[in-house]
């Protein structure tokens, strides 16, 4: 059998919409790749840049960020800030030549079972086609 | 052409007042092309005070480098003010701070010196090598005029001056108690070419550019130093738990290192050029810097170290802010 490249995405969903969202694909079996790694935070506005920088050293080919759509935030803001935040990253690192799709962002509310399969779909076969992130990776692991 | 003595007249002025702990400034370096920053305690001290084209540092750092050791038993907190002597670039970073609270208004006194443009340390030891001793520097309309040993030469601004006084949009001070000299209007413009051409470049070449300058780094932090805006009293990467960077020097952690450092001065970086200045090993620090500004003013309108009375960049949003990006 050939060894066929499986991407590693890490995604960080909001407690209130985006993970809720994928909870609701999970129960509504709805079918999406099971690349994505949740990690699941209160807002988006919680993810650092750091997070994304710590997840592509330790050997994610992907990260994948859900907030709540605009305005729907939990937290009337938290969504804002990140998209701000996330705008300014992805162009960092495309300037630093990192292929700015392998940061994404997603709006996911709690009733976007069907949106969130797609997204997750999307995203890996994105990730699929850049191959293996090669660029800064951690060389030990521990 | 500063007026030095006006200069000195007024930080003697200011340390004599009863509220002011000291002043900061520039007093002529040791030997060759340097000037270092000084402080003055005593009227006496302002003598030594000087301003010319070699007056590269940014003297906003030191109020924020102070320490502020815990109080014995009723002990009072020094209130006193400090002085600081700032050119139009350090003035904005002065801005900045209070922008962001973390100095008080009343707690500094800005003296303020239009600048036209200074030396950069690196260029002109390559063009004067070797150790030298007796250098005056003056500085006439577009040209530096150099005197080294008796000799004196007169070399174009733009072959001596660092990048950003190059693309100076602001070289009277903002923001100023007391202003030396006239108001100067710039007639330089912002362009970014550099940084425009750099984008052209394909995503690999750019890779492979940024592979070699991160390599290079040595981590030894000086552009964190030199920064009057990283004034964090932990900074992330000294911090044990998380331990979000490790210490060991690699392409993996100097790239984590330079990307976090451009990013935390996202829409605070006022463009003075001290890490890169102050960097060992030449990496192009100004370039990452420079870019993140471009994209600030393209996305969201906004210029950092303008306006002490605006929200900071990151802790604002506009309901229209850019979202093409967004699945």
């Amino acid at each position: 059998m050939k060894d066929k490249f499986e991407p590693n995405i890490i995604g960080f969903l909001c407690n209130w919409c985006s993970y809720a969202g994928a909870d609701l694909a999970g129960t509504s079996r709805i079918q999406y790749p099971p690349n994505l790694k949740v990690i699941r935070v209160m807002c988006s506005g919680r993810v650092n840049p750091i997070f994304v920088i710590n997840a592509l050293q330790q050997g994610a080919d992907g990260v994948l960020i859900g907030g709540c759509h605009p305005g729907d935030c939990h937290y009337e803001r938290g969504n804002y800030l990140a998209r701000r935040r996330m705008a300014i990253l992805k162009k960092l690192l495309e300037y630093t030549g990192i292929d700015p799709n392998r940061v994404r962002m997603t709006w996911v509310s709690a009733a976007e079972g069907n949106k969130f399969a797609e997204v997750v779909k999307e995203v890996t076969e994105d990730i699929r086609k850049l191959g293996p992130m090669q660029h800064f990776k951690r060389e030990n692991k521990w | 052409m500063v007026d030095e003595k006006r200069l000195r007249d007024e930080v003697k002025k200011t340390i004599s007042r009863d509220d002011v702990k000291y002043v900061v400034g520039y007093e002529k370096g040791t030997y060759g092309f340097q000037a270092t920053p000084c402080f003055a305690y005593k009227p006496e001290d302002a003598d030594k005070f000087i301003f010319s084209p070699l007056c590269v540092h940014n003297l906003a750092v030191f109020p924020m480098l102070e320490e502020k050791p815990p109080l014995r038993k009723g002990e009072e907190p020094d209130t006193r003010k400090i002085g600081v002597v700032v050119k139009g670039c350090d003035s904005r970073a002065i801005v900045q701070i209070i922008q962001e609270k973390g100095l008080d208004r009343e707690k500094v006194v800005i003296i303020g010196i239009p600048c036209t443009g200074v030396i950069d340390p690196k260029k002109i030891k390559d063009k004067f090598p070797g150790h030298i001793k007796n250098v005056e520097v003056k500085d006439e309309d577009d040209k530096f005029i150099i005197t080294v040993d008796g000799k004196t030469q007169k070399i174009p601004k733009e072959e001596l001056m660092p990048d950003k006084c190059k693309t100076c949009e602001y070289p009277t001070p903002v923001l100023y108690d007391i202003l030396i000299g006239k108001e100067i209007k710039s007639t330089k413009k912002e362009g970014y070419d550099e940084v425009a051409s750099f984008e052209k470049k394909s995503l690999k070449d750019r890779w492979d550019y940024w592979e070699k300058q991160f390599e290079k780094c040595i981590r030894c932090y000086a552009c964190r130093n030199a920064c009057p805006l990283c004034y964090c009293k932990e900074c992330m990467v000294d911090q044990l738990n998380p331990q979000w960077v490790r210490r060991s020097v690699n392409l993996s952690e100097n790239t984590a290192w330079n990307l976090l450092r451009a990013f935390h001065l996202a829409g605070r970086c006022i463009g003075c050029g001290q890490c890169e200045r102050a960097c060992p090993m030449d990496i192009p620090l100004m370039k990452l810097n420079k870019k993140i500004e471009k994209e600030i003013k393209e996305m969201f309108e906004y210029i950092p170290g303008i306006n002490a009375e605006e929200k900071p960049l990151l802790a604002m949003f506009k309901p229209d802010d850019p979202e093409e990006f967004i699945l």
